[in-house]
């Protein structure tokens, strides 16, 4: 088994992470282009604890190194992952545990995720995964799989933290459009009762 | 917003990830609303008719039967149940 852990500052408010991570993989992410499909499987909201769980399937397109898809006899292009989050809103917590659907029977990738709050204003990410090939034989080849796995979540990482940044500058930008368009609808909506009581002083 | 496995759900999945996001961001977040009868609903039921379909069709309910078995104790860890 290896594992990859890694931890990043975002200077945003817990409450932008946690929404914008809904959209992490949208096309303002444009680093992170080997997930391919999100999905939505099942979704509820706890009533005793109030956490809401989330079943999402994540569809990634990555091409495997060539000995690894020789071995395999395919092109081992397409895969998916089932990602099962928990939002704690008491503990202001996110916590995503990813576990692999494709070639289960090979290895076993096992990641968590955790957004938590620093302060009012930054929001720690913090990921671990543990990679485990299964498959019988040679312990240089598991090691070999192991260490391709390792190496390809090191370079989605750097990817997926730059494509992250993006989605939450532009989020912040459109969430601050939308209340501008909803203060200027209040003030257009107020405009005749101004005029009217504007009117009602000059005859005064 | 991202793409759903299946073209033919992309719309209704837009339409339902938008809707979600704003009960999200609006209510959720501010301590009002359960997402089991919320106005977001009646999309997921359409989405999810579309997405079951594309699911069976590649095999993959299979792999998530399995996945979500093996999901359980994170469930009893993370929702914070008592056993």
């Amino acid at each position: 088994m290896k594992v990859f852990s890694n931890a990043e500052t975002f200077n945003y408010s817990w409450e932008e992470v946690s929404t914008a991570n809904w959209r992490k993989y949208c096309p303002w992410n444009e680093k992170s282009t080997h997930v391919v499909a999100v999905d939505t499987l099942s979704r509820s909201v706890d009533p005793d604890t109030g956490i809401l769980r989330t079943e999402r399937l994540i569809t990634c397109r990555q091409s495997a190194p060539d000995w690894l898809k020789k071995m395999m006899g395919g092109a081992m292009e397409e895969s998916q992952v089932l990602e099962t989050s928990y939002v704690d809103p008491a503990r202001r917590t996110v916590t995503m545990v990813s576990a692999n659907l494709t070639w289960s029977n090979l290895i076993n990738v096992q990641e968590t995720v955790v957004y938590r709050p620093l302060n009012a204003h930054q929001t720690q990410f913090t990921q671990e995964a543990q990679i485990t090939a299964l498959c019988g034989g040679w312990q240089r080849i598991k090691n070999s799989i192991e260490d391709t796995l390792v190496k390809r979540f090191r370079e989605n990482a750097v990817k997926g933290k730059e494509g992250f940044e993006a989605v939450l500058e532009m989020s912040r930008r459109v969430f601050a459009e939308e209340r501008e368009r909803e203060k200027m609808m209040m003030i257009m909506a107020q405009a005749p009762n101004i005029r009217r009581a504007a009117a009602e002083a000059d005859m005064l | 917003m991202s793409q759903s496995l299946d073209k033919q759900c992309n719309e209704v999945k837009e339409r339902y990830d938008t809707c979600f996001l704003k009960w999200y961001s609006e209510k959720y977040l501010r301590g009002t609303g359960t997402v089991d009868n919320n106005e977001c609903s009646a999309l997921f039921k359409e989405y999810n008719q579309c997405l079951q379909k594309a699911l069976k069709e590649r095999g993959i309910d299979k792999l998530l039967e399995d996945a979500r078995e093996d999901n359980k104790e994170n469930d009893a860890a993370f929702l914070g149940k008592k056993k």
